[in-house]
């Protein structure tokens, strides 16, 4: 017991009083991969790389889960050569491949392209991207933490696979939609910290913002696909690939509000929840393929993060029992 | 003579009937069972995770808790049968459409719940954790491609 608080409370006390850091306290320390507890090469992923920059890079790429989309998994697609599906209230989208390859992948971005496209939402051709990239999320992360990942994902084997064209209802398919949604809702600009909250509970903010996108699939989108004011993480029964994502803010009934601190920080690592039950569907994907590889300090802040925010009664549980056969609708 | 003739077959219809009725459950009910044990086995995994995990001092209560996953994990592919697909269960259609894929998945949650179930019988406490793990990682494998958080 005392082991396991030191090793949950320790780092915490210890990133709260790094006050001789230049930067600012809520940008990660030192970053790292975690101990071994997580067995990163079981997974068959790349080795660890020696260099500090492509360490904070690919924590930086395990955060924000970019392989989980840019790669098509159900399909035993190549890691990070896009081609993964998702479909959404305005079409089917497919990623792109973010590998360095020169003729079907970013290898001849340069490093502002790649800026400018998580944080303006634009590619080097200068159109918009459709926000099924979450840049208005992606758009919070720090320079530092950018370059670092764009380092990180050209050290990447280059994979000669053409993007697939998105799938798109009509009134989603001009670019100049993206254009007018764009000027709606979206804000570019890095996280900035709450000078009034503590180190960890802006380290958590910007991970889960800025990084993670918790709000992309957890926040209810109005007709227009903008973020619902007032609904922040209040979960919606319209989510990618027409799941139910869950309510995680605070409340009681309707949401997360029975959990711990400690049980949600467990759960973004092992994705086994407080109950017992087991995460599934693309929040196993999510936690598989990038949480799980976060360092506890880090699950812990966002942990702090999530359960600060300001409850909201809503429930997305199915109204009444389907008993209709699936089939007789396809 | 007639009468004798009719009647065993007669007998032999109502017979498969009664059988029918007796043998063919609600699909509403079978879905109703299969999330009971799952529930159940949900629960047995929360209350074995908090022992080993030193949250409760109740290691006598350990064995009994594992040997109930142990046995709701012998057969979880028997809990979806064909025409259990539709109503009130978050059950993919792949379970049915892959389901080579997905009976291989049950035959790794029993071997992983045999392998909790063992450690804890030989008292290897070392490795409690370790067994623990991997059973939860092969509930979320499954979860992860054969259920599906619809609508």
């Amino acid at each position: 017991m005392l082991l396991a608080w030191l090793l949950f409370v320790a780092p915490l006390a210890a990133a709260g009083s790094a006050t001789s850091d230049p930067r600012p306290p809520w940008m990660a320390e030192v970053p790292g991969v975690k101990p071994s507890v997580n067995e990163a090469s079981s997974t068959g992923q790349t080795q660890v790389q020696s260099s500090g920059r492509l360490l904070q890079g690919e924590y930086v790429y395990r955060a924000a889960g970019c392989y989980g989309c840019h790669t098509d998994e159900k399909n035993h697609g190549k890691p990070l050569a896009g081609g993964h599906a998702l479909a959404t209230p305005f079409g089917t989208f497919y990623s792109p491949n973010i590998t360095p390859d020169a003729q079907t992948g970013i290898g001849r971005w340069s490093e502002q392209d790649f800026m400018r496209a998580l944080r303006m939402g634009v590619n080097p051709t200068g159109d918009n991207y459709y926000p099924s990239f979450p840049y208005p999320s992606y758009t919070k992360l720090t320079d530092d933490d950018l370059r670092a990942l764009w380092s990180y994902l050209k050290s990447q084997p280059p994979v000669q696979q053409a993007n697939r064209q998105h799938d798109l209802k009509w009134f989603a398919r001009a670019r100049s939609f993206v254009g007018s949604w764009k000027g709606l809702y979206f804000t570019p600009g890095t996280y900035q910290p709450d000078a009034a909250k503590s180190a960890s509970w802006n380290r958590g903010a910007y991970l889960a913002e800025a990084a993670a996108h918790c709000g992309e699939c957890h926040t209810p989108r109005g007709a227009l696909g903008g973020i619902q004011s007032g609904m922040h993480y209040a979960g919606t029964r319209e989510g990618p690939d027409n799941s139910v994502v869950p309510n995680i803010t605070p409340d009681k009934k309707t949401g997360i509000g029975r959990w711990r601190a400690r049980e949600l920080a467990e759960y973004l690592e092992t994705g086994t929840k407080p109950d017992g039950d087991s995460a599934g569907d693309l929040m196993a994907e999510v936690i598989d393929n990038g949480l799980r590889y976060l360092r506890k300090d880090d699950l812990a802040a966002v942990a702090e993060y999530v359960l600060s925010l300001p409850p909201v009664g809503h429930s997305v549980r199915k109204a009444g029992k389907k008993s209709v056969k699936k089939d007789e609708f396809e | 003579m007639k009468h004798a003739r009719i009647r065993p077959s007669i007998l032999l219809v109502s017979a498969c009937l009664i059988a029918g009725t007796a043998f063919a459950a609600e699909p509403e009910d079978i879905i109703k069972y299969r999330q009971d044990v799952m529930k159940s086995q949900g629960a047995h995994m929360a209350a074995a995770a908090a022992i080993i995990q030193g949250k409760v001092d109740y290691k006598g209560q350990l064995g009994d808790h594992v040997k109930a996953l142990q046995a709701t994990s012998k057969n979880v592919a028997s809990l979806f049968p064909k025409d259990s697909d539709f109503g009130d269960t978050k059950a993919s259609d792949a379970v049915w459409k892959n389901n080579t894929e997905f009976q291989k998945y049950a035959m790794d949650v029993r071997a992983k719940a045999d392998a909790l179930a063992k450690a804890v019988a030989a008292n290897d406490t070392r490795n409690y954790g370790a067994r623990l793990k991997e059973l939860s990682d092969s509930c979320k494998g499954c979860h992860k491609d054969f259920r599906k958080e619809e609508k």
